[in-house]
């Protein structure tokens, strides 16, 4: 009920700024357990080794934990005349931290700068050999940071040349009009203006689903998704 | 030393069995033993060929183990990493790190990164908690340099360990070398590693690492050989060799294997040993039964003829066996001879008795033949008592001796014609005692003392020497003073002239029961005349001898 609340009085706030921008809200709802977390390589691998737990999240939901996992972001380009700058602030950015990245999920705008600072006592390196952008950092170690400007939307899959077990994924959006799905399932783009979208719920194991909505002025726009159950996408990898 | 003839036998029985058992006993532990021995030998040698074929698959999926990890393109990257930053201690612990982490996964417990010249880059070891292996730990890595392959020691524990070379692009990276602490545990026997002498670990329950290294001193390294170990027989053989002077070995206990065995062994000897000793206990007494009874039987027949003095003929049951016949035989034999020679005896003593007689009654002619006359006519009073044989032989001899002690009476005495004074009949009522003392002296003449020293005993208790009444009297002396008196009256003597048969019988009659026993004079008065006149005597007691004597 407070969730709800304070999505209600955080849209009416919008819709009291920017008259001819409306809110998407949608549920996202996911079926199973789509990710492996599993910071490991699987046992099949070594015979003779046993997978030691170098670490897991606390999470106590599994699904919960999966519809966090998924993005949602509008496609192609948004109505002129709105304001499609990036925020000013702090650079975002992907540490690397106790052998992991920490987060290992970020959602930018393209045009985004990302550092990525070495915060273990141990040497790192991160590069990604994904399509929208591909680059490799080299080796550094604590206290060092290199900066990556993504200008391309796209997924970005980084990795460590040292750690095997550590990715991280970037997903850079076209505009600024993107949202993370909260734990619940929820999400909300706010200040959209009126007019016809293609709306992407993404999920890393699930792939892309694409909605097309239609957004009224005064009025809020939904979208819901289905991310469908899949055999283990990971288990190929 | 005495022993029964059961025992003997025994013993004679039991002793051969019972050497013959142990012998084979020894022969049979012996060859049990050797058999053992060898098949230890034999199981031993294939535990070797089966440990080298299993070190040989694991040393393969070690190399192939290796080999994927030699292939790991981040470990590669960490190397490369160390050696572009050679004196950087984060490079270090970057490498270590994934060295534990990729030791973690493959369940080793240590791995070594060497650089192209072989100097060590990083290391890791398990650590050991207790007994529970705890986590990879880097190490100080300055003194293995070189080390490629074989077994190492690492903080005093064994590490087998294979290495792999590492390669990126044709350029020599270094080497990875991946070890395992050596591990007793797919070993079947109990076995030790050896470095130069020393025992570095055992897996052999209960004995200490320097008692072994002290067995294993004389052992050839490359070969089996024989251990004693805490007084118990161990069998070693090498299992696996390595660079630098280490060895493993197995051992096996010769007693532990042979123990129920020889458990076995000794139950069936010492079962054996029973049947065997109930066996001869048995027939050791079956034997000597078919031995003893005879001889028991001749035993008793001679101890009853020791107390008897009479040695009889034996005549039990013939025994089957031979010599105790033959001893029958002989026994009966010597009996015979021997009662052959008392007999011979016997009759040697009575002629010396008759002569002694003649002798005595040819001293007086008024007296002559009265001895013999008295020995007849006793003779047949006592036959006519039906008294046993022996007695009327006591009779007749007693009789024939009654009158020996006048040989101590002087001749004018007993030849006086003429009454007698007191004191010459005082001298004459001397004879029993005498004779009874000439007879004391010699053997054999003690049964007719009593007739000898008693004949003159009165009835009624008025006679000479003893002046004894009635019963008191030895029935032979009653016999005798009562023929003796009959004769006397019915010879001549010097002072008067015989008496007829009539009147002495009368005067027997008459002092029955004074002077004589009544029942010995009834008897007397009863005999036929012809007896009294002495040509009846030969069928009363006529034998040779005293025929013989009277001659």
């Amino acid at each position: 009920m407070q969730c709800k609340g304070r999505l209600l009085s955080l849209t009416l706030a919008a819709f009291a700024l920017a008259a001819n921008a409306e809110n998407l809200t949608g549920t996202i709802l996911v079926k199973k357990n789509l990710t492996r977390r599993r910071v490991t390589p699987s046992v099949s691998l070594y015979q003779r080794g046993t997978p030691v737990e170098l670490g897991n999240d606390a999470e106590t939901d599994p699904i919960a934990y999966e519809r966090s996992r998924v993005v949602v972001w509008i496609e192609g380009p948004v109505a002129a005349g709105v304001a499609d700058s990036v925020a000013p602030g702090p650079l975002p950015q992907v540490a690397q931290l106790n052998r992991r990245f920490s987060p290992d999920l970020l959602v930018i705008p393209a045009g985004s700068v990302v550092s990525f600072p070495n915060m273990d006592p141990i040497f790192h390196n991160v590069f990604s050999l994904s399509r929208a952008k591909s680059f490799d950092l080299g080796s550094f170690d604590q206290g060092q940071s290199r900066r990556v400007t993504f200008a391309k939307a796209g997924i970005v899959d980084v990795y460590c040349h040292l750690h095997p077990n550590m990715e991280a994924t970037i997903v850079v959006t076209p505009n600024r009009w993107f949202a993370r799905v909260d734990a619940s399932g929820h999400y909300t783009i706010r200040d959209l203006p009126p007019g016809r979208y293609t709306v992407v719920a993404w999920h890393k194991y699930a792939g892309f689903f694409r909605k097309t909505i239609t957004v009224e002025a005064g009025k809020d726009a939904a979208a819901d998704f289905f991310i469908p159950l899949q055999a283990d996408s990971e288990e190929g990898e | 030393m005495t022993t029964r003839f059961q025992t003997r036998t025994f013993l004679l029985c039991f002793i051969p069995f019972a050497v013959l058992l142990t012998g084979s006993f020894w022969a049979i532990q012996g060859f049990v033993e050797s058999n053992v021995r060898e098949g230890l030998r034999a199981s031993l040698r294939d535990n070797q060929a089966a440990l080298a074929g299993m070190r040989a698959r694991s040393d393969l999926e070690n190399s192939r183990f290796v080999k994927v990890a030699g292939e790991n393109a981040s470990l590669k990257a960490g190397i490369q990493l160390v050696l572009s930053h050679p004196h950087n201690p984060q490079a270090r612990t970057t490498l270590e790190d994934q060295l534990r982490e990729l030791g973690e996964h493959m369940g080793f417990d240590f791995f070594l990164v060497s650089g192209p010249n072989g100097a060590p880059l990083a290391g890791v070891v398990r650590q050991s908690l207790g007994k529970e292996p705890g986590q990879l730990a880097p190490f100080d890595t300055t003194h293995l340099e070189g080390m490629k392959a074989g077994l190492v020691m690492l903080d005093r524990r064994p590490v087998e360990i294979a290495s792999v070379s590492i390669d990126q692009a044709d350029e020599n990276l270094g080497s990875l070398s991946i070890g395992e602490f050596f591990s007793f545990s797919g070993l079947a026997s109990p076995a030790a590693l050896l470095h130069n002498g020393t025992v570095l670990a055992a897996d052999v329950p209960g004995i200490s690492a320097e008692r072994l290294a002290a067995s294993f001193a004389g052992c050839d390294p490359a070969s089996e050989c024989d251990l004693r170990i805490n007084d118990s027989s161990w069998l070693s053989a090498p299992l696996q060799a390595w660079n630098g002077g280490y060895l493993l070995r197995s051992l096996v206990s010769v007693d532990a294997a042979m123990a129920p065995i020889q458990a076995r062994l000794h139950h069936l000897f010492v079962t054996l040993a029973l049947i065997c000793t109930l066996i001869v206990f048995l027939s050791s007494l079956l034997s000597a039964r078919s031995i003893v009874g005879p001889i028991a039987a001749m035993v008793s027949h001679l101890r009853k003829a020791a107390s008897t003095g009479v040695l009889a003929r034996f005549d039990g049951t013939p025994s089957p066996i031979q010599e105790v016949r033959e001893l029958s035989q002989i026994y009966n034999d010597a009996a015979a001879a021997v009662s052959a020679y008392g007999e011979k005896l016997q009759g040697a003593y009575l002629e010396f008795v008759g002569s002694l007689a003649s002798a005595l009654d040819a001293r007086d002619p008024y007296t002559s033949g009265h001895s013999h006359r008295v020995s007849q006519l006793s003779c047949a009073v006592a036959t006519a008592m039906k008294l046993p044989a022996a007695e009327i032989e006591r009779v007749r001899i007693g009789a024939l001796l009654h009158d020996i002690g006048k040989i101590g009476i002087a001749d004018r005495v007993l030849q006086k014609a003429g009454r007698l004074t007191d004191e010459e009949w005082t001298l004459i009522k001397q004879h029993p005692v005498i004779g009874r003392r000439i007879l004391e002296g010699v053997n054999g003449f003690a049964p007719y003392l009593a007739a000898v020293e008693l004949h003159h005993e009165n009835w009624d208790g008025t006679g000479y020497p003893l002046r004894q009444s009635g019963d008191l009297t030895p029935i032979e002396a009653r016999i005798i003073h009562v023929a003796d008196a009959f004769d006397a009256m019915t010879t001549d003597r010097s002072y008067r002239s015989a008496m007829s048969h009539e009147r002495a019988l009368s005067i027997i009659r008459g002092n029955a029961g004074s002077q004589f026993d009544p029942r010995i004079a009834a008897v007397f008065l009863n005999l036929a005349p012809e007896i009294l006149e002495g040509a009846g005597s030969q069928a009363c007691c006529g034998d040779e001898l005293a025929l013989a004597v009277g001659d």
